[in-house]
């Protein structure tokens, strides 16, 4: 239990690089008709990671189409003018590939893992499916089993979890009529609702190659992989259709500090949290990363103060986090969280965790506790080249909302020149006294305590 | 503070790497350990250069075997370190004993308390934990390769002077009572104590925690215990990173040092599935989905029936969207976001199992679904271009396993507590090639008989009733 610092939230990408190393770089070009391409090399094995990545997530959804972009990411692997129903896995599979997709509030990716001689038929695939997707439009059709397939993964993820269901409730509530209020699955009575044209209209609105970066990873060089791109990408036509706006906008403040609790048989272990509006690496880089290092020293681990307080002195609870999601464009939330030891009310947990939280608001951080995470937080960066799909990722995720690959490489020193007095600043902007929060309580059903 | 001393406490590194005689001088003086590295001899490394991992196999002058990639191209270092013998070995009525062994393992040791080690390994940017599934005992170290000394005598002093401070202890009992709780309501947890309860009751493997074990714990049996899950004999360590192997080999005999030599732990007495009786369970959670698990006997990695096995697991459930309970429970009738079968050829509990979850109300069709596919395969078998679909990606995708420093001391590992041969990345490819359609069908047809399986749902499936609940 206290291994698992940072919930799933964080998990997504925490930004990374390595500017001490010379030898490694990336490549960035980009094709004649605007697609963007990075290339990741890494000759540890005869291995490459090729990922398309779309920037059309599920902010960009018309109203009342909640999950489209989602369930469409499912459809783009049913159909083809040239590859018939369900082959794309078959062909990708038979080539010795792993393939998958994911969508995310602010983009759509796809990928394949293959043999590098194998490089260029999966680049041959995922240009088909940019334009030659046929949707099925029987009524009893794949569309629809897909859709069905769809609520159950929203059952398995969410539904099934009262913790999860109670913060898709909490981050509706950060994200108030933010494109990003509605979580990246949808409403289940929406997703109900969404039909093969609605699919065609989104395919046809933003899959295009100039809304399309390409990521390759692996042991490959750019010039082949150039060379490859302009084969199958270069030759598409771009559409022009998807809009170069955005929906994105800065997130308001929470209008009013609530608290939400959501309580539930299969919850045997109650949950305190305290959501606050933090800060997006885009949109206010310095602060974001301020804050990211002064949540570390403040709940990001064993030797933090909240973990450090709560759990060993007090003994309390039995967690205690603070962490914050910083990777979309837009803002997001800033989390304190904790558990409580057997025997002890959320009331006295909270107030014990706020009065701590206090302390290090009105007195600040030391010089050594802030080398310390900073000191982390760039070695994060060295560790996470050992995962060559991990690195694709991350400098997918981040160009897709607009940021640059010298961005991702001047982190380490970035990140090394915080200072204590940046760190605490940017806890005391989010957390300070006289700002908005919203709490959530997780309880166990009526009787059942 | 302390992370001064630990970078002075060694500095004599760098000494042993001009040593080029080759020659076996660490059979002939097994106590050698001690003395002045740069006197040496060079290490005996016989070097494997197969086509997925350079595996260098070394014995350290402290008698580790220890097999290493040497990957100079990101400066980080992985050590994984594992003993055989595990959970299962707990005493009974002290269940949970070696997970309080490995939980204190970076709990503090020397002079550092579990504050301080925490602190010392966040300085050195390093990571250290220990886990015992049942039946190994397992430890990991990452380190920069510049800290790769430090973190490793930190690890060291781990072994050789643990502290089992109560404060931990009392932290892990905290954190065990909440767990007794949680695990009531999660629907995995529930699905495994239910198998393990119709089909092995009283095995080790079906033991648990319980209040009354975590009551029976104490410090000073786990201190106790330690010494009987982790010895020199047992201590496997594979490793992959920059260094060398003479960079290595004294690093692993500073942690190994403090271990005892050897501890008798009682092997664990396996499972034959085929003898249990089938069982269809539910058990009753509140939840929209049902969770349903169905296993079977398995196969034992030495039978002529494995590798036939494992390349028709993936028509049968192993191959995602190309796995026949796939394309028909999740393409052709959307009941599931995903369903997936995997052989185990752990020689104590071998078992050919699977599992998805579905909506409350189509748990039955479901199930029924998963039946009628079986029945197929008993039937019909699989089709020569199933069978190559098959061999192809589990040929082709293999290099995939091997592309992350982490990923490649895993393979390794399983090769050596599984004891396949240091070969075994070479020679796996033709197993599967050599397989036939006649073999495949033979195993579909002697092992995918749903008669054969015992199918388990957790939820609140419609049309099936949970018995009433034990207590």
């Amino acid at each position: 239990m206290k291994r698992s610092l940072a919930a799933g939230l964080l998990a997504l990408f925490a930004s990374s690089a390595f500017a001490e190393e010379a030898a490694w770089a990336p490549s960035t070009f980009e094709l004649s008709n605007g697609m963007d391409v990075v290339v990741l090399p890494d000759t540890r094995a005869p291995v490459v990671t090729h990922m398309v990545w779309y920037k059309v997530g599920s902010s960009d959804e018309a109203p009342g189409k909640s999950g489209i972009a989602h369930l469409f990411e499912h459809v783009m692997f049913k159909q083809t003018k040239n590859i018939g129903p369900e082959e794309f896995t078959s062909i990708v599979q038979r080539s010795g590939g792993q393939l998958n997709a994911f969508t995310s509030w602010d983009y759509t990716a796809y990928f394949e893992r293959v043999e590098k001689s194998q490089l260029g038929k999966m680049m041959e695939l995922e240009a088909e499916r940019m334009v030659n997707l046929i949707i099925n439009d029987d009524p009893k059709g794949p569309f629809i089993s897909e859709r069905d397939v769809v609520k159950e993964e929203r059952r398995q993820r969410i539904d099934n979890n009262p913790g999860v269901i109670l913060q898709e409730k909490v981050l509706s509530g950060i994200w108030k009529d933010h494109p990003y209020e509605i979580t990246v699955i949808g409403k289940m009575e929406e997703v109900a609702a969404l039909t093969p044209k609605d699919g065609l209209d989104f395919y046809k609105q933003y899959y295009s190659p100039e809304n399309a970066i390409l990521v390759v990873a692996g042991d490959v060089t750019p010039e082949e992989v150039r060379t490859l791109a302009e084969q199958h990408y270069g030759v598409i036509k771009p559409t022009g259709t998807a809009s170069t706006e955005r929906k994105w906008k800065p997130v308001a403040p929470i209008a009013e500090t609530q608290l939400l609790t959501h309580s539930d048989p299969k919850v045997r272990q109650p949950n305190w949290s305290r959501y606050y509006l933090g800060y997006s690496q885009r949109r206010q880089p310095e602060q974001a990363l301020a804050l990211d290092v002064g949540l570390e020293v403040l709940g990001g681990g064993l030797t933090s103060r909240l973990y450090q307080s709560l759990v060993e002195k007090q003994q309390l609870a039995i967690s205690a986090n603070s962490y914050a999601l910083t990777t979309l464009h837009d803002e997001g939330p800033a989390v304190l969280t904790a558990s409580p030891a057997p025997g002890v009310s959320l009331e006295t947990l909270e107030t014990a965790l706020m009065a701590e939280v206090e302390k290090v608001l009105a007195e600040g951080f030391t010089e050594a506790e802030v080398a310390r995470a900073r000191n982390k937080l760039a070695a994060d960066a060295i560790y996470a080249r050992d995962s060559q799909s991990g690195m694709a990722n991350l400098f997918g995720g981040w160009l897709a909302i607009g940021g640059t690959a010298e961005q991702i490489l001047a982190y380490p020193d970035d990140v090394r020149d915080v200072t204590p007095e940046e760190a605490i600043a940017a806890v005391r902007a989010v957390f300070g006294a006289g700002k908005n929060y919203i709490e959530a309580h997780l309880l166990p059903a009526e009787g059942d305590l | 503070m302390r992370t001064a001393q630990l970078i002075l406490a060694s500095v004599a590194l760098s000494a042993l790497a001009g040593c080029a005689s080759v020659y076996d001088w660490m059979r002939g003086h097994p106590d050698t350990a001690g003395l002045d590295a740069a006197a040496k001899p060079a290490l005996e490394v016989k070097v494997h250069g197969g086509e997925f991992a350079q595996i260098q196999q070394f014995v350290t002058p402290g008698g580790v075997s220890v097999w290493l990639v040497s990957e100079p191209s990101i400066p980080i270092l992985a050590v994984q370190m594992a003993w055989k013998g595990g959970s299962a070995a707990d005493p009974a009525g002290l269940e949970g004993l070696a997970e309080l062994v490995t939980y204190n393992m970076n709990e503090g040791a020397g002079d550092l308390d579990s504050l301080g080690f925490a602190t010392a390994m966040e300085d050195l940017n390093m990571s250290f934990g220990c886990t015992a599934s049942p039946e190994w005992t397992s430890c990991s170290v990452s380190s920069l390769t510049a800290n790769a000394p430090q973190a490793m005598d930190l690890v060291a002093t781990a072994f050789a002077a643990p502290r089992f401070d109560q404060g931990p202890f009392e932290r892990f009992r905290r954190e065990e009572e909440v767990g007794l709780k949680t695990r009531e309501t999660n629907a995995s947890y529930l699905a495994s104590r239910a198998t393990a309860q119709a089909l092995f009751p009283g095995h080790p493997f079906a033991r648990e925690t319980s209040a009354e074990s975590l009551a029976g714990l104490s410090t000073e049996k786990a201190r106790e215990h330690m010494r009987t899950l982790m010895t020199k004999d047992r201590l496997i360590v594979t490793a992959v990173g920059a260094v060398t192997p003479e960079e290595l080999a004294p690093l692993i005999d500073k942690v190994a040092a403090g271990l005892p030599e050897t501890s008798t732990v009682s092997p664990v007495a396996p499972i034959d599935l085929s003898k249990a009786s089938v069982t269809q369970t539910v058990v009753s959670l509140p939840q929209p989905q049902s969770l349903v698990r169905f296993i079977g006997p398995g196969i034992d990695r030495n039978h002529p029936d494995f590798f036939p096995a494992f390349v028709l697991n993936y028509t049968f459930g192993g191959g995602g969207f190309e796995s026949r309970l796939m394309k028909t429970l999740r393409v052709e009738k959307g009941l599931t976001y995903g369903i997936s079968t995997a052989l185990d050829p752990n020689p104590s509990l071998l078992s050919w199992s699977g599992g998805g979850q579905t909506k409350n109300e189509s748990a039955g069709e479901f199930i029924a679904g998963v039946k009628e596919e079986m029945t197929a395969f008993v039937a019909s078998g699989v089709t020569e271009a199933e069978l190559s679909d098959a061999k192809a990606y589990l040929v082709g995708s293999y290099p995939l396993g091997f592309d992350s420093n982490a990923k490649i001391a895993g393979q390794m590992m399983t090769v050596r507590q599984e004891d396949l041969g240091v070969d075994y990345f070479d020679r796996r490819n033709s197993l599967i090639e050599a397989v036939t359609l006649e073999d495949v069908n033979r195993v579909s047809k002697s092992y995918l008989d749903p008669a054969r399986y015992s199918f388990i749902v957790v939820g609140e499936p419609q049309g099936m009733k949970a018995p009433a609940p034990a207590e």
